[in-house]
């Protein structure tokens, strides 16, 4: 069932978003500014003002430059990835379909379309040299 | 759903055509690799052929019934000023690395090149800008505007090898990005007011209940977001720089792109509103008028947009025109001139938009003035960005050649190159709008239009900024055609491409020769602009000067959520 | 595309004519003649894509000349096709503004011809001498081939599509169009070497003179609609013969037909260089002399008798002939005035065009006096015998390196290829002078004869301009042949011009232009110093030598080509031929011979009185005496004092070296009327004085007030634009984060705005 239309005057049933938004923002800023006057404030010391990094030392700088590969292969795997989060709900969905009409079909050529543009973008990551590993 | 496909060839011919170019132009052999360009314009033709055949049914079934004939006339539009744009872009990319790899320097390495991309996005753009005169939806429309913005950043930032390019396509994809996020807010309370994401839903809706203030805050942000796309008033910012950044081919597509979306996106709000409002309507809503209605009014009251929607439009339209023009007078870079002028036309068709369809003849449809003055600008603009494309300067130390951008390097340009000299004369007159030519044509329903719907101050704000344009335009005109060279040696020099030359004549020519056989395409666009309004239909609104009582609704008539059936 | 755009403009909307042409005889018909524009706007296509297309030939020239022929076979066969009455050939709907569905409510304006004998008349010697004078400018120009040929052409062949619409328009419109057209040609060909400040000056002379004279005639026509409600000549003229205008109210005696006639003739006056306006004309002798000949003589300048003519129904109309009285007043007088300016200057293309000014005042002399077939005689026959001597004239100053003084110039007809010239020139000068047998006598005849027929109650005192046209035939005889005297007969001696064309082309020696040899002898100028020292170099170059070779001598004579022959040669056999036409038995008239037969059919027909009164013999019988008797003794005048001595000068003369004759001993004697007579009556300096430096001031004031007052208010609002930009300008500052903010602000502001204050 689709929602009603709201009217100028429904303004107001927008306001349980808008209280959480105020209590999302709130309850990160007390925390902020409670734990600036609760908290006791000692610094000192050359590892205590050192990056956070799993408990080990930081090696080198921050700004390290990748091998453009590694962003390379992450936008393949999101290709794959997209592809399994959309065919997951259209999977479960499928079979609930109302037999007996030909919209099974039309949404197996959907997914097929789809398919196939998930075949095209592959083709191109292999053309572009993606997968060559050099 | 499934009929749906048959208006949308035109869009999966594009789209096919992507898939194969987007391999092709990876390929090993250099031959292939040329037929990139080739099989981009042949899928083109092929689109514009497939919707030239488009017959529209009248009824849901070819999706928004409000302006039922805008697919075929709006894509054929696409599809023929895409081919000219597709001439200009030879050469835009992999220029140094072909040429390398010819003199046998390099070897081919699909990873620096660029050349299936940039034709794939070229055609994902146009792509998508079909798919907005194709929506009826609001989700539909929003993803073909973003289908249609997204390729377009990142042709900015690849169109030349200068970090100039880059931080114009990075400044592009933020603004255009925070532009979708407010015309996203705009369609997220439209549904919120109307309760449909259809447009045909929302029509009904506001046809039978009136414009609340939900829908109205949803519309005027969804305008605001949609002023980004055409460049206009508040949100034009971006124009100068990202157009300045561009290579000048990409400037041209940049100013004809997004901005017939744009458009077309607005008229299609804008129908969905309706033109037959009350302009002293009382109460919290703007409650629609039959036409019986206000003939019993015996024209007490004019009909127009309601009137918050109207005073924004008029705003916005006499600020944009006359922002985009003044700060054009100041430039020197014939880039920015142009740029600036391109957010002094937007302002000129919200004119014509706010105008309305008035009784639908082409001298009074706004909306006819819209979609013809959509190809005049398409054209005018193309042989003006053209002229900068078919010349260069020398060639910096990594062989990108220098880009021609002050209107001193254009310079007694009918010395060295008459015809571009020409070229640039003929464009700039028909944007200028001088009588004989196309521009003149595609801008008198403007100004008649606006006439017609009674905004006359609007229409002399029109009138003065069309003056105040002529300033730079001729400016142009006498660097080109008048002035004597430039003393330094030969700033310009011309490009190997030839079809950019090409694209230039014929966009020239097209100024000329429209002028005077263009009639049919007058025809067209009037047909294009028919407008259907339910409004005539709709029972006649709740007595004038009632106040609303919240909870009075109806069920909603005409509920059509996607995928449904 | 304009179907469209006229929807556009509700104003401009297509309408049917108001006034189908009804009534009358004309039928449709003489579609023939569409070839005649479109043939002319051929050639002119073509010689202006010459230029860009780098044609350096003559080929623009011959094609010019084809394209003109053809025009004229066209002209020719519609003729011989035309029996009587009036044919419309319809092109296109020209113009039409509508405003009503009443009578006088739509102003149309069609591309149609009103083909009669009068347009025909016309036609038959614009296109044959536009045909002739283009093949010799064909060689004339030669000098020039390339742009300027490209550029010269045009304008000829534009000039004769303009005329064409003139003379051939079947309303006043389309008339004025080519009114207009033929100005502009006038206008580019006699500023055509514009690198002369003297033919620039002259050009816009020219126009700004016309322009005067124009706005009568725009008066004229808008009076015209207002009293008639159409512009087209068949309803108008059914209206006319009714004696009626569109209300139905007779005309006769009222304003109609004495405001239009006087307006229309204040445009023709304009055109045809009459009083007042006339001092154009001298100047535009600055042109190419074929422009002169063709132009300034034979063609646009009688654009301003065809008007009368054409319209002469209306002024026949008129109870007491007002209108006709005063053009024959102006015409008696411009042609004697002039006359007298010809007899004194040495200049002898300007005493050809000073001529012409005379004739022309004999034209509407004769249309003043009710004698309109003798104005047409004598325009056709004028156009003839003048475009000869033009022709022979150009012919002398392109061999002599532009050389017009008189006094510079001797027996150039005896010089080796000079022969054709001069018979040429002796030819025109015959029928100039009105010697008994030529056409040139017995059309000014007819105009005489007229006049002192004409009785005094229709036109005021017609004896009396017969009087001034009679004296002005003997001056006329005088000046002609003083000319033909001192140039072509004689001692060979000359003294070549110092024309451009002749230095850039090497064939001028160093050292003997006038103005070096002035230099060289440390005198001005001036006519008067000139004279006197001439003598001294006539004699010094050739005195008393018969066998005078020039190719000996530091200048070469360059003698006339085949093209400027031809062109002489037929011209010259023209203008002797026309005489016959006087004998040609037509059934339609009873005098006047063919061109009396084309008159009649014609509306310019009128039956004019044929009232004896002198000495009991017929008017023309004793006119044939009398201006024979005049004419003869103009020339034996002019051989007395002018002429050398013998043969040549028929035994009458005395003149042995280039620069004495017996005038110029008589001259002094004369005094001040001599000298004023040279300076052309300071015509020009009264027109400076009282006109052009008057006007020049106020527009001196006007130019301040508009430098100061409205550019100042221009300048603030063109300004304006601009400091608003520089305003806005740093909003541009290329930072991402500003845009991004003034977006969001942007968004921001105007919504609450929208919501707030607008709700």
């Amino acid at each position: 069932m689709h929602p009603g239309p709201l009217a100028a005057s429904d303004l107001a049933s927008y306001l349980p978003v808008g209280l959480i938004l105020l209590m999302a923002v709130g309850f990160a800023a007390a925390n902020i500014f409670l734990s600036r006057i609760i908290g006791p404030s000692r610094p000192g010391g050359v590892v205590k003002g050192q990056t956070y990094e799993s408990g080990m030392n930081p090696v080198g700088t921050a700004r390290k430059r990748f091998n453009v590969r590694f962003y390379l292969i992450a936008m393949v795997f999101l290709v794959f990835d997209v592809e399994i989060v959309f065919l997951y709900p259209w999977a479960a969905t499928f079979p609930n379909l109302s037999p007996g009409t030909d919209e099974g079909l039309v949404w197996l050529g959907r997914i097929f379309f789809f398919l196939f543009t998930t075949v095209v973008a592959y083709l191109y990551g292999f053309r572009k040299g993606v997968f060559k590993f050099d | 759903m499934i009929d749906r496909i048959e208006f949308l060839w035109p869009e999966i011919a594009l789209f096919v055509t992507t898939c194969v170019v987007m391999v092709l132009g990876l390929s090993r052999r250099i031959e292939s690799r040329r037929m990139t360009a080739l099989v981009t314009g042949l899928g083109l033709i092929i689109a514009g052929v497939l919707a030239a055949r488009t017959t529209p049914i009248p009824g849901p079934r070819s999706g928004q019934v409000l302006l039922p004939e805008l697919i075929p006339y709006a894509k054929v539009l696409i599809a023929s000023v895409g081919s000219l744009l597709l001439l200009l872009q030879a050469g835009t990319v992999d220029r140094a690395e072909e040429a390398a790899i010819a003199a046998g320097q390099r070897p081919y390495d699909p990873l620096r090149t660029n050349r299936a991309e940039y034709y794939a996005f070229f055609l994902f753009s146009l792509t998508g800008l079909m798919l907005c005169a194709s929506a009826d939806d609001l989700i539909w429309l929003f993803l073909a505007l973003e289908l249609t913005s997204l390729p377009t950043y990142i042709m900015v930032a690849m169109s030349t090898g200068r970090a100039r390019s880059r931080e114009a396509g990075v400044k592009y994809f933020f603004l255009g990005a925070l532009g979708a996020a407010v015309f996203l807010y705009g369609f997220a309370l439209i549904y919120g007011g109307t309760g449909s994401t259809n447009l045909n839903a929302i029509h009904a809706h506001l046809a039978a209940h009136g414009l609340n203030l939900t829908a109205l805050a949803g519309f005027i942000l969804a305008f605001l977001g949609l002023c980004f796309k055409i460049a206009a008033v508040p949100m034009h910012f971006y124009a100068a720089d990202v157009y300045q950044g561009a290579a000048p081919q990409v400037s041209a597509f940049l100013a004809f792109v997004p901005k017939a979306a744009g458009f077309i996106s607005i008229l299609l709000l804008t129908a969905t509103i309706g033109w037959s409002y009350a302009a002293d309507a009382q109460g919290p809503l703007y409650t629609p008028i039959t036409q019986s209605a206000y003939d019993a009014l015996e024209g007490a009251v004019s009909m127009g947009l309601p009137e918050p929607i109207r005073v924004f439009l008029w705003v916005i339209a006499a600020l944009t025109m006359t922002v985009g023009n003044v700060l054009a007078i100041l430039q020197k870079s014939v880039k920015r001139i142009l740029a600036y002028s391109s957010i002094a036309h937007s302002g000129y068709m919200l004119v014509a938009v706010l105008a309305g369809p008035n009784n639908g003849t082409f001298s009074q449809s706004g909306l006819a003035a819209v979609l013809f003055y959509l190809l005049v600008y398409g054209v005018g603009n193309l042989g003006a960005f053209a002229v900068l494309a078919c010349l260069e300067g020398r060639p910096d130390a990594d062989g990108e050649p220098a880009e021609i951008e002050d209107v001193d390097d254009i310079r007694g340009l009918w010395k060295t190159r008459p015809l571009l000299a020409w070229v640039m004369t003929l464009s700039c007159l028909g944007l200028m709008g001088l009588p004989p030519l196309l521009g003149f044509f595609g801008k008198l329903p403007l100004f008649t239009s606006g006439l017609a719907a009674g905004e006359i101050v609007l229409v002399v704000i029109l009138g003065l900024n069309s003056a105040v344009a002529a300033y730079y335009y001729l400016r142009l005109i006498k660097a080109s055609l008048i002035d004597p060279p430039s003393d330094a040696d030969l700033p310009a020099t011309p490009t190997p491409f030839a079809t950019r030359t090409l694209a230039g004549v014929l966009s020239a020519a097209g100024v000329v020769v429209l002028a005077f056989v263009g009639g049919g395409l007058m025809d067209r666009s009037e047909r294009a602009a028919r407008y259907t309004s339910m409004m005539a239909v709709a029972p006649p609104p709740p007595p004038r000067k009632t106040p609303y009582v919240p909870g009075d609704d109806t069920p909603f008539p005409l509920p059509i959520p996607i995928g449904a059936r | 595309m304009l179907h469209q755009a006229l929807h556009l403009l509700p104003t401009l909307a297509a309408a049917p004519p108001a006034h189908a042409d009804s009534g009358a005889a004309a039928t449709p018909g003489g579609q023939l003649l569409m070839l005649v524009p479109a043939l002319c706007v051929l050639a002119a296509l073509f010689s202006a894509l010459s230029g860009p297309l780098k044609i350096r030939s003559k080929i623009p020239g011959y094609f010019s000349v084809a394209c003109l022929a053809g025009a004229f076979v066209a002209v020719l066969l519609t003729y011989l096709g035309h029996e009587s009455g009036v044919k419309i050939a319809h092109g296109f709907e020209w113009i039409t503004f509508k405003w009503g569905d009443g009578p006088g409510q739509a102003l149309t304006g069609n591309f149609a011809f009103y083909v009669d004998s009068l347009t025909l008349l016309w036609m038959l010697f614009v296109t044959g001498l536009g045909a002739l004078i283009a093949l010799y400018s064909v060689e004339y120009m030669a000098d020039d081939v390339g742009l300027g040929y490209a550029r010269y052409f045009f304008a000829f062949n534009i000039f004769v599509l303009s005329m064409s619409c003139l003379v051939m328009a079947d309303n006043l419109l389309l008339l004025f169009l080519g009114w207009e057209g033929v100005g502009l040609c006038s206008y580019l060909l006699i500023g055509y070497f514009y690198k002369k400040p003297v033919a620039v000056a002259a050009a816009k002379k020219a126009f700004i003179v016309n322009r005067i004279g124009d706005l009568g005639l725009v008066l004229g026509l808008l009076a015209t609609f207002v009293a008639f409600g159409t512009l087209g000549y068949d309803p108008l003229f059914a209206m006319i013969r009714a004696g009626v205008d569109a209300k139905g109210a007779p005309i006769a005696d009222s304003w109609v037909t004495d405001v239009i006639p006087l307006l229309l003739m204040a445009g023709a006056f304009g055109k045809s260089a009459q009083v007042f306006f006339y001092v154009w004309l001298p100047d535009a002798m600055e042109g190419p002399t074929p422009v002169s000949a063709l132009i300034h003589a034979a063609t646009m300048v009688t654009a301003g008798v065809f008007l009368i003519a054409r319209m002469y129904p209306l002024y026949a109309a008129d109870d007491d002939h007002m209108a006709l009285s005063l053009v024959a007043w102006c015409g008696a007088i411009t042609a004697l005035w002039s006359a007298t300016i010809g007899m004194s200057i040495f200049d002898i293309k300007r005493v050809m065009g000073y001529s012409t000014i005379s004739q022309l005042g004999y034209m509407f002399a004769g249309l003043g006096l009710l004698a309109p077939t003798g104005a047409a005689f004598h325009t056709l026959t004028h156009a003839f015998f003048k475009a000869t001597l033009f022709l022979a004239v150009g012919a002398v100053m392109h061999g002599f390196g532009g050389q017009l003084d008189l006094r510079r110039l001797s027996g150039v007809a005896r010089m080796r290829g000079f022969g054709i010239v001069g018979l040429a020139m002796l030819v025109g000068s015959l029928n100039l002078s009105g010697v008994p047998g030529t056409a040139g006598f017995f059309s000014k005849d007819m105009i005489l004869a007229q006049g002192f027929s004409t009785p005094a109650s229709m036109i005021e005192a017609p004896q009396a301009i017969a009087w001034v046209l009679l004296l002005t035939a003997g001056l006329t005889a005088y000046y002609t042949f003083r000319a033909f005297f001192r140039v072509f007969t004689g001692p060979v001696e000359y003294l070549p011009g110092d024309d451009e064309h002749l230095l850039e082309h090497g064939r001028h020696p160093k050292g003997t232009t006038l103005a070096e040899w002035h230099k060289q002898h440390g005198h001005g100028h001036g006519h008067d110093h000139a004279h006197t020292e001439l003598t001294g170099v006539a004699a010094r170059r050739a005195h008393g030598r018969k066998d005078f070779d020039p190719t000996t001598e530091e200048f070469d004579p360059h003698p006339p080509g085949w093209a400027i022959n031809a062109s002489l040669v037929i011209c010259a056999l023209l203008a002797i031929a026309a005489a016959a036409l006087y004998f040609v038995k037509t059934p339609h008239a009873e005098e006047g011979g063919w061109v009396g037969g084309m008159i009649e059919r014609s509306s310019a027909a009128f039956h004019s009185p044929h009232e004896f009164n002198l000495l009991g013999i017929t008017s023309h019988s004793a006119m044939y005496l009398v201006s024979a008797l005049v004419g003869l003794t103009g020339i034996a005048v002019a051989a007395f004092l002018h002429a050398p001595k013998g043969w040549q000068g028929l035994f009458l003369g005395s003149r042995d070296t280039a620069a004495t004759s017996r005038a110029d001993a008589l001259t002094p004697r004369l005094g001040r009327v001599a000298r004023w007579a040279r300076a052309k009556w300071y015509v020009d300096e009264l027109y400076d004085w009282f006109l052009v430096k008057p006007l020049r001031g106020i527009a001196y004031v006007s130019s301040w007030i508009d430098k100061l007052l409205v550019d100042g208010l221009v300048d603030a609002a063109g300004a304006l634009p601009a400091r608003v930009g520089r305003v806005l300008r740093p909003s541009q500052s290329g930072v991402l984060h500003g845009y991004a903010a003034g977006m969001a602000g942007g968004v921001a502001l105007v919504l609450l705005l929208v919501l707030i204050v607008l709700n």
